[in-house]
C-alpha cells in the first residue's frame, strides 16, 4: 500500500510533536486509533521525528529554527510526506505558515489539525454521531483558533460525542490564553499557573463539568490547574477507544 | 517576572470594566455601520501606505505646518526633547496639561520640577495626587475606587466628598479651572498630524480644548508616526481612536489645529493671538523609531495608542502596568527595546507574552505584535539576554531534536517548554 501510496501521491505522516509524544502519551494511542478506525493510512517517524521549531521560534532562536524547518523538510521528503496530520496546534501553525515563510516554495506539504480531519470525517459518516447527554465548555487554543481560524471543526466533534457546548463569556476569537503558551510555562510558571486558574473560573461560570481542549499544551496546563471541573482532550471523549 | 501581581480586586474591577467595553465597542462599529475586519483592513492600508512614505511626508507636513505660523522642532530623542521644552518654558512657571503618552516617553525624575505642572485629565490628575503611575492608556485611575479617591482629596484639600464619581469629577473641574485660569503654558499630545499641516487632537473631557487654547503657549509633543496624508484618513484614525479606546462613536471633541489663533476683525489687520494660543509649537520625537524603522519594525509605528491590545491580554490582567515599559503591554516592551535598551525589554517582561494573538486580534491596525515580540526575542538572543530556561530548552532541541532533552522510558519530563 505505502508503496502504491508512494508513486500515486505520496505519504500522510502522523506527527504527534513532542509534548504528545513523551508527556501526553495517552493521547498518541487514542488519536492513531481514531485515525485507524476512519481509514486513514499513515506513516509515523517514531525516533526519526524532531520537534517542529516552534519553542525555538517563540523564544527567538530564529537560525536554530530556520535549521529545524530545513532539515525537517528533508526528512518528511525522505520518506515522501505530502501530507501531515497532527493534533498539537502549535506544530500545525509552525508547519503551515512559519514553514512557509521560512522556507518559501520549497514547502508544498499539506498540513491538517487532526480536528479537521476528524469533522469530515463525521461528514462522511465515519464517526456515529451520539445523542446528546451531558453539558461541556470548550477552550480554544490560541494557535488553533486565533493562529489558524479553526473553531468550528472542534465543536462539531464535540457535538457528535455527545455533548452540548456551553461557550464561556470568552471564546472562539475572543478566547483567552490559558497562560502555557510562548514559553511562559516554563520561564514563568507562577504567571502561568495564575493565567490558567482564571481561565478555569470562567469555564467554571457556565455550569459544565468538563471543560474539553485540544492543544497538548492548554490540556496538560489547564488540567494541572483546576479544581471542581474536569480537564479533558478532546479524543478523550472518544468513549470507545 | 519583574513586578509584583494584580490584586484580586483590581483584576475584577479590570474585567469589569473589559466586558463592558467589548459590548460598547461592538455597538458603535455597529451604529457606524462599520464592519469589524474590512475596517481594520482599511486603516491598516492607510497606516501602512502613510509608514512606507513617512520621509516624504514628514518633509511635506513640516514646511506646511510652519507655512501656518507653527513652530516646528524635531528631537532625535528624549533629552533633546527636554532641552526644548525647557527652553520654550523659560521664564515661566504655571504649566497645565492633558495626557500625552509621548511626555509619558520624555518624562524623568527632575524634569520640570521647578515649574508648577497640573495633570487636567481627570484619571491623570487622580493619579497625580495618589502619587501613582497610570494603569491603562486610556483609562489611568482604572485600579482606583471612589472611595479611595475621595479619601486622598479628604488628606490633600482637606475636603469631604461623598465617594461618587460626579462629585469627584466636581470637585476636580472646580480646582483645575482656577489653575487652567493661571496657567502660561499647556502642554499635549496629538492624535494625527496630516501633511499639508493640521493636528488633530481628541478627547472627552474638554481639558484639551482649554490646554491649547487658553495659555499663551501651547506646546505639542507627538511622534513623526502621527503624520497621515491628509484630513480624511485623520478623521478615520480619530473615529478608530474612540471605537477601539473606549467603545465610543465618535469623540465628544475634536480640536483642529492649523495654527496659532489670529483675528482680522480690526481693519482686516492681521494680530496674532486672540482668544487662543498665541504661540503654538510642535515637537516631533524620534526616540528609536528611525531605528524600528531600519530593522523591520515599522508595524508598531501604525499604533494609535487606543490600548485595546492591553484588553484581552491574559498578562496585563495579571501584572498590569509591570508588563510594559513607557507604553504598556507588548507594543510598550518591544518598543523599550529600541528606545530605552534591550536590557529593558528584558526588564520590561518580554518573557511574559504568551503568543496567544488577543493584541493582535484586538488592534484596529493590525499590528501583529506577536510577530514582532519574536522578532525582538531574536535580539536578545544575540544579545545575549536568553533566559536560563530558553538556553536550556535551546541545547536540548539541538542535542536531542525536543526541547526537553534525554528522555526516559515511562518518565515525564520535569520542565514543559513547548509551544
Amino acid at each position: 500500500m505505502k508503496i502504491f501510496e508512494k508513486i500515486l501521491g505520496g505519504n500522510t505522516l502522523y506527527y504527534p510533536g513532542c509534548l504528545t509524544k513523551f508527556v501526553a502519551k495517552e493521547l498518541k494511542e487514542k488519536y492513531e486509533k481514531i485515525l485507524r478506525k476512519i481509514g486513514i493510512d499513515f506513516i509515523e517517524l517514531s525516533e526519526l521525528e524532531k520537534c517542529c521549531g516552534s519553542p525555538a521560534l517563540k523564544a527567538g532562536y530564529l537560525e536554530d529554527f530556520k535549521k529545524l524547518a530545513e532539515e525537517n523538510l528533508k526528512i518528511f521528503k525522505d520518506h515522501s510526506v505530502k501530507k501531515i496530520i497532527t493534533n498539537c496546534p502549535a506544530c500545525a501553525m509552525t508547519f503551515k505558515i512559519e514553514y512557509s515563510k521560512a522556507l518559501g516554495k520549497e514547502w508544498n506539504i499539506e498540513v491538517l489539525h487532526i480536528s479537521q480531519v476528524l469533522e469530515k470525517a463525521i461528514k462522511e459518516g465515519k464517526i456515529k454521531k451520539k445523542e446528546i447527554k451531558e453539558k461541556i465548555t470548550f477552550h480554544d487554543p490560541c494557535h488553533l483558533g486565533r493562529g489558524m481560524g479553526i473553531f468550528e471543526e472542534p465543536r462539531e466533534i464535540i457535538k457528535s460525542q455527545g455533548y452540548e457546548i456551553s461557550e464561556m463569556e470568552l471564546s472562539r476569537n475572543e478566547s483567552f490564553c490559558c497562560g502555557g503558551g510562548g514559553g511562559v510555562k516554563s520561564n514563568e510558571p507562577e504567571l502561568a499557573n495564575k493565567i490558567a486558574k482564571d481561565r478555569i473560573e470562567q469555564a467554571k461560570k457556565t455550569g459544565a463539568k468538563i471543560l474539553c481542549t485540544n492543544c497538548p499544551l492548554c490540556y496538560l496546563h489547564l488540567k494541572e490547574n483546576a479544581k471542581e471541573i474536569e480537564v479533558k482532550e478532546l479524543i478523550e471523549l472518544f468513549e470507545d477507544l | 517576572m519583574k513586578g509584583e501581581f494584580l490584586s484580586e480586586k483590581t483584576k475584577a474591577v479590570l474585567w469589569k470594566v473589559v466586558l463592558e467595553y467589548r459590548e460598547k465597542r461592538k455597538m458603535a462599529l455597529l451604529r457606524n455601520n462599520l464592519e469589524y475586519e474590512n475596517f481594520r483592513e482599511e486603516l491598516y492600508q492607510i497606516k501602512k501606505k502613510a509608514i512606507s512614505e513617512i520621509e516624504s511626508l514628514k518633509k511635506k507636513a513640516i514646511s506646511a505646518l510652519k507655512e501656518n505660523g507653527i513652530n516646528v522642532f524635531e528631537a532625535k530623542d528624549v533629552k533633546e526633547a527636554r532641552e526644548i521644552i525647557e527652553k520654550l518654558a523659560e521664564g515661566k512657571t504655571k504649566i497645565i496639561k492633558s495626557k500625552s503618552n509621548v511626555f509619558n516617553e520624555i518624562e524623568e525624575e527632575g524634569f520640570l520640577t521647578d515649574k508648577e505642572l497640573t495633570e487636567t485629565d481627570l484619571g491623570d490628575f487622580i493619579c497625580q495626587i495618589m502619587g501613582e503611575k497610570e494603569s491603562h492608556p486610556v483609562l489611568p485611575a482604572i485600579h482606583l475606587t471612589p472611595e479611595e479617591i475621595a479619601k486622598k482629596i479628604k488628606e490633600k484639600f482637606n475636603v469631604d466628598l461623598e465617594s461618587k464619581p460626579e462629585k469627584i469629577a466636581n470637585f476636580v473641574r472646580n480646582l483645575l479651572r482656577e489653575k487652567i485660569s493661571q496657567s502660561e503654558i499647556g502642554i499635549s499630545g496629538a492624535n494625527a498630524i496630516t501633511s499639508d499641516g493640521k493636528i488633530l487632537i481628541l478627547e472627552n473631557e474638554g481639558n484639551i480644548s482649554l490646554v491649547s487654547k487658553w495659555p499663551q503657549t501651547h506646546i505639542i509633543v507627538s511622534g513623526f508616526e502621527k503624520i497621515v496624508e491628509n484630513l480624511e484618513s485623520a478623521l478615520k484614525i480619530v473615529k478608530a481612536s474612540a471605537i477601539w479606546g473606549t467603545g465610543q462613536d465618535f469623540p465628544v471633541y475634536v480640536s483642529i489645529i492649523s495654527g496659532p489663533s489670529k483675528t482680522a476683525d480690526i481693519q482686516n489687520q492681521v494680530v496674532i493671538g486672540a482668544q487662543g494660543a498665541r504661540e503654538v509649537n510642535l515637537i516631533l520625537i524620534d526616540n528609536g523609531r528611525t531605528k524600528l524603522l531600519k530593522e523591520g519594525f515599522e508595524e508598531l509605528l501604525y499604533c494609535i495608542n487606543c490600548g485595546a491590545c492591553l484588553n484581552f491580554c491574559p498578562v496585563f490582567h495579571q501584572i498590569g502596568r509591570n508588563y510594559g515599559s513607557k507604553y504598556l503591554g507588548s507594543k510598550g516592551i518591544i518598543f523599550a527595546g529600541f528606545s530605552e535598551s534591550f536590557k529593558k525589554a528584558v526588564d520590561s517582561n518580554c518573557f511574559s507574552c504568551t503568543s496567544c494573538m488577543a493584541c493582535y486580534q484586538n488592534c484596529p491596525v493590525k499590528i501583529n505584535l506577536p510577530e514582532l515580540m519574536k522578532k525582538l526575542r531574536g535580539y536578545l538572543e544575540k544579545e545575549n539576554l536568553q533566559t536560563g530556561v530558553n538556553k536550556e530548552m535551546i541545547e536540548n532541541i539541538r542535542e536531542f531534536g525536543n526541547p526537553f532533552g534525554k528522555t526516559e522510558e515511562g518518565k515525564i519530563p520535569k520542565r514543559l517548554y513547548c509551544c
